[in-house]
């Protein structure tokens, strides 16, 4: 291994890691200088909803495609954002398991699944660009930002399914690109739109809690 | 101060947002992946395809540009990178307002629609706030706003007014129950178990409804009653995102209670003033309430199981659906209680789908119903509604909310649907078993009980003129008849009737035209009026005319005892 891919693999993915866990503690320490709001009334709706159902409620709801009617309706967009952040996880898995982990990143199966999850999480990205360029109503909401931040990450799915084998023996370029953008995407995500799951337990905290201190969640469904 | 490049509004829009954001605010004005996923929850962007412009992200990206303009890193650095963006001018702020004013309902529909737990509802009415205190808001909203403040509710009923029309209910009642000295409209009594708070609407358009929650309760042997003052239940405040007005309406009704040593409030049937009252004004009004709330849908259910009133549900055997308002259902969790209440006093409930916490708009919410100049629009993104309304197939739509009671009837009309609209209360009181002896008209006096009256009918339905006309003329009355407004005029110079009953829906003048002619004529001005209307959203004709009210009111469809009863009260032969 050449010292520019050991470089990569370790000591810039530790600087883009401090990097990223610093912005996150500000950004979590600016989050939190907004004082929250209270609910003084008394609580309404049945017995069986209260601010901590609420509050799991909320939490697990993404886990629950049949909660909403936004998940349920469109099963096909629930799938794609499934294997979607199964993609992030993966590669983001595979940034760590190749520097510490290389005995298990040798296996073959491991790399099948790598590539099963990358693959699929590459061509979700594929559609989703499909769908972010072509939707009027999706081109009327996006940023530049959610462009990059789509590109970027198909592209990263690409190259973690090249990189998967680990195969050094033809040469390291494609190591190396998925260890330079693994550090560029760490360093961009707090200050991009990828950021939102920073956000995601607080918002569902708050917005969960208003709901069950409300008597609306746990949602109730009409038969 | 206004800096050079912006206007002194679009400065303060800025500073004040600024003293506005709280952590659940700040969190959905980040939180939003642009993933579209609330786009189809909204009702507008179903019935106007094609127009993203209606997408509740992008009308939250109206304001969120702002926030990241100036409040968040990544949009001071790099505007144009996130879509960050200031306002400069007073013409942009107009247009955000056309936005959150005429292109949602803050129904929160998209809200619980979104995996990220964006409140676009809660920031949207945060951002009317903004406007409405540098003074750009639609008309409706100034003048609404204006008479909450000023008069105390937000249709401008004056004290009198109100105390008038509550002693004209109790008279009501009481010729109903033939002097029953307990069927009483108690006001300002201290120490009652319940203080009743109801919407002016019901005072203008629809007393028929504080009358029959009134022989509810006096059946049930509450211990009940109205207050004089601070009785508006409503708050234009939710509509606005004026918290001060939210705020200073909620403590009015909450210091009422409290002077009148009541025990509970009681809130009569509406979703916004249901949510103002019970789930927001503690909060607006940093104000630990003391004494129980309870929406009237829920005292009335526990009347029933607790057998203080009895009801027959086989009077109400027509088909019935359940319109959740938006403000009770996801914003308050109130949507078991009705659906039991309903199966309580109806034979035939068919739900509407979806429903409860997933129901759509009426359209009518978040003030629309003040805003003309959004009608055009409000109207066409009823088709959700009306297309649900619909495929019930149900003759009736119920509803426990005032504003929704307004906007169905509108959608009913605009879509031409084959329904009416009605409210749990007035389906309980239809549903009561009342005590034997209450309800009776001597028999003996029954053949002249209009004897030696002239009664002029308006009305351009044949067939009530022809039952009003036999009715009166079996009582011995003589009877002229009128089919249109300047029929009636004519009738009533020529014959100077001892009563007119008028309908109000007429082609050509209409009733209400007609009511302020005959009460500006001198010599017609003292001649007594009972309004007949199938629509009692139409009695608005009569109440908005700078003139002495009528003497009596009565609801299509009307039987012989009811039309003999008033007819004889109005002309004190009762
Ligand atoms: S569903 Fe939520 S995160 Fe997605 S676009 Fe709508 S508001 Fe934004
Ligand atoms: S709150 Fe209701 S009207 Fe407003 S954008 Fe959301 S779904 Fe549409």
């Amino acid at each position: 291994m050449s010292e520019s891919l050991h470089f990569a693999e370790h000591t810039l993915q530790e600087m883009a890691l401090v990097f990223m866990g610093i912005v996150y503690i500000l950004r979590v320490r600016w989050f939190l200088s907004f004082k929250a709001g209270k609910e003084r009334q008394a609580a309404t709706g049945s017995s069986n909803t209260t601010p901590k159902k609420g509050i799991l409620y909320s939490w697990v709801n993404i886990a629950m495609p049949w909660a909403m009617e936004s998940t349920r309706s469109k099963p096909f967009m629930y799938i794609q954002f499934i294997i979607f952040h199964l993609g992030v996880v993966a590669a983001i898995g595979h940034s760590f398991i190749v520097p510490y982990a290389k005995g298990l990143a040798a296996s073959a199966n491991y790399v099948l699944i790598l590539q099963i999850f990358t693959g699929a999480a590459f061509l979700v990205g594929v559609l989703r660009l499909i769908r972010r360029f072509g939707d009027k109503y999706m081109r009327a909401i996006s940023t530049p930002d959610d462009y990059f931040s789509l590109i970027l990450l198909t592209v990263w799915f690409f190259c973690a399914f090249l990189a998967a084998p680990h195969n050094l023996v033809d040469g390291e370029t494609v190591e190396l690109t998925f260890f330079w953008m693994t550090a560029f995407f760490l360093i961009y995500v707090p200050f991009s739109k990828i950021s939102h799951y920073l956000y995601y337990p607080f918002t569902r905290f708050y917005f969960g809690k208003s709901m069950g201190h409300r008597g609306v969640y746990p949602m109730q469904r009409g038969k | 101060m206004a800096t050079k490049d912006r206007s002194y509004k679009a400065e303060k829009v800025i500073e004040r947002l600024g003293k506005k954001l709280n952590r659940q605010v700040v969190g959905s004005l980040v939180g939003c992946v642009h993933c579209g996923m609330c786009t189809e929850a909204c009702h507008y962007v179903l019935a106007n395809p094609g127009d993203p412009t209606f997408a509740p992200a992008y009308k939250g990206d109206q304001l969120r540009k702002l926030f990241k303009r100036h409040y968040d890193w990544t949009g001071r650095v790099f505007p144009w990178w996130v879509k960050a963006k200031s306002v400069h001018t007073d013409e942009e702020l107009e247009e955000l307002k056309d936005i959150i004013f005429g292109k949602c309902t803050n129904c929160r529909r998209c809200s619980i629609n979104c995996p990220m737990g964006v409140d676009l509802a809660t920031f949207n009415r945060m951002a009317r706030g903004l406007l409405v205190s540098v003074g750009i808001m639609p008309e409706g909203v100034a003048v609404v706003s204006k008479d909450q403040w000023e008069i105390g509710n937000q249709m401008g009923v004056l004290k009198e007014d109100y105390l008038e029309t509550l002693e004209w209910m109790e008279e009501e009642l009481q010729s109903e129950f033939e002097d029953d000295p307990s069927m009483t409209i108690p006001v300002d009594k201290e120490d009652a178990d319940v203080v009743y708070s109801i919407n002016p609407r019901e005072v203008k358009y629809d007393p028929r409804t504080i009358a029959d929650a009134a022989k509810i309760f006096n059946l049930a042997g509450e211990n009940w009653t109205m207050p004089s003052e601070g009785w508006d239940m409503t708050n234009f405040g939710l509509f606005s995102g004026d918290d001060d007005l939210g705020g200073s309406v909620a403590r009015r009704l909450y210091e009422k209670v409290i002077d009148l040593r009541g025990k509970k409030l009681v809130i009569s049937e509406c979703g916004h003033g249901y949510r103002s009252t019970r789930c927001e004004g503690p909060n607006w009004g940093q104000m630990d309430v003391p004494f129980v709330m309870e929406s009237s849908v829920i005292t009335m259910l526990n009347y029933i199981k607790e057998g203080r009133i009895k009801v027959d549900k086989t009077v109400n055997n027509e088909s019935v659906t359940f319109h959740d308002s938006c403000n009770n259902a996801r914003s308050c969790g109130l949507f078991e209680e009705p659906r039991e209440l309903l199966n309580l006093v109806v034979t035939d409930f068919r739900e509407m789908y979806p429903n409860r916490s997933e129901n759509y708009c009426c359209t009518g919410g978040g003030g629309a119903m003040s805003m003309s100049e959004y009608t055009p629009h409000r109207l066409k993104s009823g088709k959700v509604k009306a297309e649900q309304l619909k495929a019930t197939g149900a003759k009736y739509v119920v509803t426990s909310c005032h504003n929704c009671v307004d906007g169905l009837t509108d959608l009913i009309r605009h879509y031409k649907l084959d329904m009416k609209v009605t409210q749990l209360v007035n389906l309980v009181s239809e549903a009561l078993v009342l005590p034997e002896k209450k309800v009776t008209i001597p028999e003996a006096a029954e053949a002249g009980l209009l004897a030696g009256k002239k009664i002029l009918v308006v009305d351009d339905e044949p067939d009530i003129r022809i039952f009003f006309t036999s009715v009166f003329e079996d009582n011995g009355a003589t009877v002229f008849e009128a089919a249109d407004g300047d029929e009636a005029i004519e009738m009533a110079r020529k014959e100077k009737p001892d009563l007119i009953t008028l309908d109000l829906n007429m082609p050509g003048k209409d009733g209400g035209q007609v009511f302020e002619f005959l009460r500006k004529d001198d010599e017609l001005s003292e001649v007594p009026v009972c309004i007949v209307t199938g629509r009692p959203e139409l009695r608005r004709l009569i109440y908005d005319r700078p003139v002495r009210p009528p003497e009596g009111y009565l609801d299509k469809p009307v039987d012989e005892e009811t039309l003999i009863r008033n007819s004889r009260k109005i002309l004190e032969l009762a």
